[in-house]
């Protein structure tokens, strides 16, 4: 099996490149909000496909948990799935300000449409970082709603070798918004990764 | 080798519909896709503010859509699951959809022109009509197979497994909220001479005639189902012994007076009712007491409603 670990100062160049996705992003999405939006410096893990299940089971233990996934291409053979993960209680408050209260809009639309908002500003900085650009599917719900989303994340992550962990905390002035966003990266494009990243320390 | 002459043959033989706005939303270019099947002439409207070229589009929607696209130069998405058609565009399954318009599947993708300034937006559209087809026709199986699946072929009234599950439901209803709910079992009288004297599509007929027959007096909550034969049960939510038995005596008045025509003969037939109320037994015994009653019934001379009472077990005793 090819060996997908991370060294070092690979892992510390991909957190870089995801702090500053992470804060292009938030600047881009305070203007369109029209509100300030702080994000965390985003903590990354670098984790088992196979084992992300249990972890994310016990964290949104007893709660309505939706997943969203949202697949992404990019050239020199980068590519992936990301899904988000968050409680739909949170769900109103992102709503709220993406203007939906307004209008009769399905549940359904309006959890794509805020995953794809969200993952697909942080994606196209990252894929800018890494002198990339990515193409996207259409988002697809994977669950809402009911009990079972350990099992369909399971099920996601067994079709993926590595697994990129990103906690993000939105924080909006008035209001908190809590998501997880898992990057799910197969094995060949895990070694593209890890390549570029190379690249991009050799620059320096 | 120069390939820029491919481009306008296949965004015109594209089987995707393409349009591009500019930052106001008016109309730079659309294909033929979308030319033929919206009847437009790109040359007459190109300039002109997209819901003026287009009728009745979901604006308020579209434009929270195209605004993020524009302001967070990221792509927006809508599938035909949640939002039919942004575009009323014609398609090419008038007779199998009954939708007039294409059901579609859309990305809106973010262009930025050579310049480097100006921002466009790309409305790619995909015709998802044969899925939404699909996924009619699969709803309609499906409804189709629940109702089959709960029904008595012959009477059309509910199936044994059906009823029966539904008076389980039934009694844990009456039981948590202290509720009335009362159980009729009927029997068609001496049905035997009837298969023997008109044939067993007589007997047949007569089952259908009167289960339209007593369906007809039910009130919509209550369950009518086949329990075997020519035995039938009624259950009756929300009512007690006297309702109970007020509506077996009009079933079986109602049946007694009720005459039938089969092959130009008049045909009349009676039943007998059990009667049994809930009081926290079990679905068995339930309809085990319904059972008690309708045997009184029978011995009592057939055509009428027993109420049940403990004092017929030992009646019941007796005369085996």
């Amino acid at each position: 099996m090819t060996e997908l670990h991370f060294t070092d100062v690979q892992r510390d160049c991909l957190q870089e490149l995801v702090n500053v996705a992470m804060g292009q992003a938030s600047d881009k999405l305070a203007r369109y909000l029209g509100t300030f939006v702080h994000l965390q410096v985003p903590a990354i893990a670098l984790v088992e496909a196979a084992l992300l299940s249990q972890h994310f089971a016990s964290r949104y233990q007893q709660q309505s948990a939706t997943l969203v996934s949202l697949g992404f291409f990019g050239d020199q053979g980068l590519r992936g799935e990301t899904i988000m993960l968050y409680q739909l209680a949170n769900v109103g408050v992102i709503a709220q300000l993406l203007g939906y209260s307004d209008d009769a809009v399905s549940e359904a639309e309006m959890l794509t449409d805020i995953s794809s908002v969200l993952t697909t500003t942080f994606l196209s900085g990252l894929a800018e970082q890494l002198e990339n650009s990515f193409s996207y599917a259409a988002p697809r719900i994977l669950s809402s709603r009911d009990q079972y989303f350990a099992d369909k994340l399971a099920y996601t992550a067994e079709q993926w070798q590595l697994a990129l962990q990103v906690d993000i905390r939105y924080q909006l002035t008035d209001y908190s918004f809590n998501c997880d966003m898992i990057l799910l990266i197969p094995g060949e494009a895990v070694l593209r990764l890890r390549q570029t990243l190379d690249n991009i320390l050799a620059d320096f | 080798m120069q390939l820029d002459w491919l481009l306008q043959p296949l965004l015109t033989q594209l089987n995707t519909g393409v349009l591009v706005l500019d930052a106001q939303y008016r109309v730079v270019f659309f294909n033929q896709f979308i030319a033929r099947r919206a009847d437009v002439d790109l040359a007459k409207v190109q300039g002109n503010l997209l819901e003026d070229v287009f009728a009745d589009l979901p604006l308020a929607w579209l434009r929270r859509k195209l605004d993020s696209v524009l302001h967070l130069q990221v792509p927006a998405f809508s599938s035909w699951e949640q939002r039919q058609y942004i575009i009323k565009l014609a398609h090419l399954r008038p007779l199998s959809s009954d939708s007039q318009y294409m059901a579609q599947n859309c990305s809106m993708l973010p262009l930025t022109a050579p310049d480097g300034v100006s921002r466009y937006i790309c409305l790619l559209i995909e015709d998802a009509t044969d899925a939404y087809v699909y996924q009619q026709q699969l709803q309609q199986s499906v409804i189709q197979l629940e109702h089959a699946n709960r029904t008595d072929g012959l009477t059309g009234v509910y199936n044994r497994r059906y009823w029966q599950q539904q008076l389980g439901y039934e009694i844990q209803r009456a039981g948590r909220y202290q509720h009335p709910l009362s159980l009729l079992l009927f029997d068609l009288d001496k049905f035997k001479d009837l298969n023997d004297q008109y044939g067993h599509q007589g007997g047949d007929f007569v089952l259908v005639e009167l289960s339209r027959l007593i369906g007809s007096l039910l009130r919509d909550t209550d369950l009518f189902g086949r329990y075997g034969g020519e035995e039938f049960g009624i259950i009756l939510p929300e009512t007690g012994m006297t309702g109970a038995l007020q509506v077996a005596n009009r079933i079986c008045d109602t049946v007694a007076r009720h005459k039938m025509l089969y092959n130009q003969q008049t045909l009349k037939a009676t039943i007998s009712i059990g009667v049994a109320c809930y009081f926290a037994q079990s679905v068995d015994e339930l309809i085990q007491r319904a059972d008690t009653a309708l045997y009184c019934a029978k011995r009592q001379g057939r055509n009428r409603a027993v109420a049940y009472q403990p004092e017929l077990e030992g009646y019941l005793k007796k005369v085996k």
